[in-house]
């Protein structure tokens, strides 16, 4: 049985059939990335805070990146995570990346860093390593805050982690730094403040989705992580603050109409329903 | 520690190749001689108990050593030492429930593949599928490919970057992107004010969504950055709804949690639960 | 033909055909599905074992004959008899095994997760020497205070040890009344991020679609935007 058509203006407002919807979104998007307006983008707080938390880290010690994403968060996390290896690579920092779950994201993160460190020249295993993924959450990280060769075994190319260059001198949790989440799933954050930040007092930073930012503030709030990205916005600040505006730049262009709409959508929803209710004296559901 | 000389007394590596094989297979068939006795000599009670205790001592050798007094230099406990190897030798054990999943999907296509149900095809790309990427990547892997890569690659890479790059990433990346038709048509059919804190939701939503983005910023960069009415400006606006209202809010939440979560910690440690898992089945 | 065209044109046929679910189910949608499921099925396999099983479990066992690994598959293949009624007691045990650990590895977490967070909830609530009434305005009362009044309520409507009844009771369900008050304004805040979140997946493919798909075909899309 079809739903009954609408009849007065309230209902056509009301029920503007879903296919219109995804053509006008699709519009909007479509147009704004082929005929841009560019707005400045200005750096918030907590993406400061990323950025002087990895410019902070010692020289002789490690970052360490978690790549905790996959191609369902890439448009978010991707140059998230991007930004961040040209912000260590700027700074000369010498970073690794590793990966709880799901799997799919080193090898995503790796092409990212891979691409980054032929612009600095900077050569795999002494610059910067990829650990890979490694099952086993909590107890991953209790073992990598006791003994990293052994916790990680080999890295992402199937080579001994205590060969690389990179990893000469790092034994356990103390010889990191800084580590950064990228992240579009909860509860990895609970486990490294729980098992590495709390205990060890290691620095720690972060990247979410923009869906996840809002239940972390209370994180940023109690100093226990340095720094925030936000979604792709966060993605776009520190990709101005370290120069090279790229993907997450042309996505906050995008957003803002894209914003603007379903702020529109969502108000003429509105207006129908008020209208509605104008119309039955107050007593539509 | 007298344990650990003992283990290593009990346990050491195997002199020679062939001694290898036979400590192997030697292991291997004493546990199966104690899975066999486990089975048999224990009825569902002692089953029960020994489900209880083994969840026990795993529960209180990680609770233990944290809170346990430390001491030296670096500062640890009889337990601290264990921590790395248990913690290894648990993610080995953990790994190997890939094949669970794994199982369950190849059941139910394999079924729909054998009986020719409405939709084989797609059970039978589903196969297809798995044991390319099986294949390739394991190939890709034992190329073992030197750093950087060459500019000619070999073509199970090839093949592999066209599986990895060319189908898995878009196709999850595109499946997920659905879901911006789907909240901008649920956001306009559902989203309605009809109480006053559904209003309210719909005004932080607002503030949010435009504060985010660089339009909302542009629409109050009349106000100077610099006067106390630069409060009024969108993206700060945006910024103290998070950072001040959101913040204590979601902190609210997080106490539930954390509380809900140790006094459930504590059943499940203590096997006080009830449950599917819990119980015997009939 | 590069192999860069081959990944190009395979990703753009695969955002397509994912697309066409828009309009309505159809059959192509459901193949690329398929296909997707057994893609992720065989790459968790290679992950597992290439990244996991291999440097941990057998390079050790069998390149070092450290033979006390065989008892790692041993415990782990005790998982497999969930799909036996008669031995699935095994199973049990190493999930309780497992539930142990979890529950065990919690207790660890508590305190340096949850106790930050409750010394961070004391934020200076009177006037500071030094401070001019600017400051004392929005560092106090727009932040400060509202904090404490926000953290204070919502906490009161997740208390449920006492009825709203009584001159107590009354005052603790209008406390707790403003508590959901402000969660909606949380809520609309985690809306508006998860509006943001989604519209930007679609955009990441679009960008794709649009600068790297159509932008080798026709020159004139590539780069546009960036």
């Amino acid at each position: 049985m079809s739903a009954p058509q609408p009849t007065t203006l309230s209902d056509r407002i009301q029920q503007i059939p879903r296919h219109y919807v995804y053509l006008l979104l699709a519009g909007v998007v479509v147009w704004q990335l082929l005929f841009p307006i560019r707005l400045p983008i200005t750096p918030s707080v907590p993406t400061r805070g990323v950025y002087q938390a990895i410019a902070a880290v010692p020289d002789d010690k490690l970052i360490v990146i978690t790549t905790d994403w996959d191609a369902s968060t890439q448009a978010e996390t991707g140059p998230q995570t991007q930004s961040i290896i040209h912000a260590c690579f700027q700074n000369k920092k010498k970073f690794v990346i590793m990966n709880l779950q799901p799997p799919m994201g080193v090898k995503l993160a790796n092409d990212l860093a891979q691409e980054a460190a032929k612009e600095y020249g900077a050569a795999y295993g002494v610059d910067w390593a990829n650990w890979g993924y490694k099952y086993g959450y909590e107890n991953v990280l209790m073992a990598l805050a006791k003994n990293i060769p052994n916790a990680i075994g080999d890295d992402f190319y199937g080579t001994p982690v205590a060969e690389l260059p990179i990893m000469e001198g790092v034994t356990d949790i103390h010889q990191v730094g800084l580590v950064v989440i990228v992240t579009g799933l909860s509860a990895m954050t609970e486990m490294w403040i729980g098992l590495i930040q709390g205990p060890y007092k290691t620095p720690l930073a972060a990247a979410y989705t923009a869906v996840m930012a809002p239940i972390y503030y209370p994180y940023l709030d109690s100093d226990q992580l340095k720094g925030m990205l936000v979604g792709a916005k966060g993605a776009a600040e520190l990709e101005v603050m370290v120069d090279r505006p790229g993907k997450a730049v042309a996505i906050m262009n995008v957003q803002s109409w894209a914003h603007v709409l379903i702020v529109a959508l969502i108000l003429l929803g509105n207006l129908g329903y008020l209208f509605a209710r104008g119309r039955t004296g107050g007593r539509q559901p | 520690m007298w344990f650990s000389r003992l283990l290593q007394r009990l346990f050491p590596p195997a002199p020679t190749p062939a001694a290898l094989y036979l400590y192997l297979a030697f292991a291997l068939a004493g546990s199966i001689v104690l899975i066999v006795a486990l089975h048999r000599l224990l009825g569902p009670r002692g089953r029960r108990w020994l489900i209880v205790f083994v969840t026990f001592i795993a529960g209180l050798f990680f609770g233990l050593e944290y809170f346990y007094p430390v001491h030296g230099d670096p500062e640890k406990n009889f337990l601290t030492d264990w921590i790395e190897p248990v913690s290894v030798m648990l993610t080995v054990v953990g790994a190997l429930t890939v094949g669970l999943g794994i199982y369950s999907l190849f059941q139910v296509h394999g079924r729909a593949l054998a009986q020719r149900r409405p939709g084989w095809h797609n059970s039978l790309a589903f196969f297809l599928a798995t044991f390319a990427m099986l294949v390739f990547g394991l190939w890709e892997h034992y190329l073992h490919l030197p750093q950087p890569p060459p500019d000619v690659l070999p073509w199970p890479k090839v093949v592999y970057e066209i599986l990895f790059n060319g189908l898995f990433a878009p196709l999850q990346a595109a499946t997920f992107s659905l879901l911006a038709f789907y909240i901008a048509s649920a956001a306009y059919r559902a989203f309605r004010v009809r109480t006053g804190e559904a209003t309210l939701m719909m005004a932080a939503a607002f503030i949010v969504m435009l504060g985010q983005v660089p339009f909302g910023a542009w629409l109050t960069s009349f106000i100077p950055a610099d006067s106390p009415a630069a409060f009024f400006r969108l993206e700060m606006l945006g910024e103290w709804v998070l950072r001040w209202l959101n913040t204590p809010a979601q902190r609210g939440i997080i106490f539930g949690i954390a509380v809900g979560a140790l006094a459930m910690s504590l059943r499940i440690w203590l096997s006080l639960e009830r449950g599917t898992f819990f119980s015997e089945q009939s | 033909m590069s192999p860069d065209l081959f990944i190009l044109w395979a990703a753009a046929i695969a955002t397509l055909g994912i697309y066409t679910i828009l309009y309505r189910e159809n059959p192509i949608s459901r193949l690329f599905e398929h296909i997707f499921v057994g893609l992720s099925a065989g790459y968790l396999i290679v992950a597992t074992w290439a990244l996991n099983l291999e440097g941990k479990w057998w390079n050790p066992m069998i390149h070092d004959r450290k033979w006390y690994w065989i008892f790692a598959p041993i415990v782990g293949a005790l998982f497999y008899f969930i799909y036996s009624r008669r031995l699935s007691w095994l199973a049990r045990l190493v999930m309780g095994l497992f539930f142990g650990v979890g529950a065990g590895t919690f207790f660890r977490q508590f305190f340096p997760l949850f106790a930050p967070q409750i010394t961070a909830c004391f934020k200076p609530l009177d006037y500071q020497a030094g401070m001019g009434f600017q400051s004392f305005l929005f560092e106090i009362v727009l932040h400060h205070w509202i904090f404490a009044i926000i953290l204070f309520t919502v906490l009161s409507y997740f208390f449920f040890s006492l009825p709203h009844e009584g001159r107590f009771g009354r005052g603790l369900g209008r406390s707790a009344l403003l508590g959901r008050w402000f969660l909606m304004i949380a809520f609309g805040a985690m809306f508006g991020n998860t509006v943001m979140a989604r519209i930007s997946l679609f955009i990441g493919r679009m960008q794709f679609l649009l600068q790297d798909w159509l932008g080798s075909i026709i020159p004139w899309f590539a780069g546009r935007g960036l």
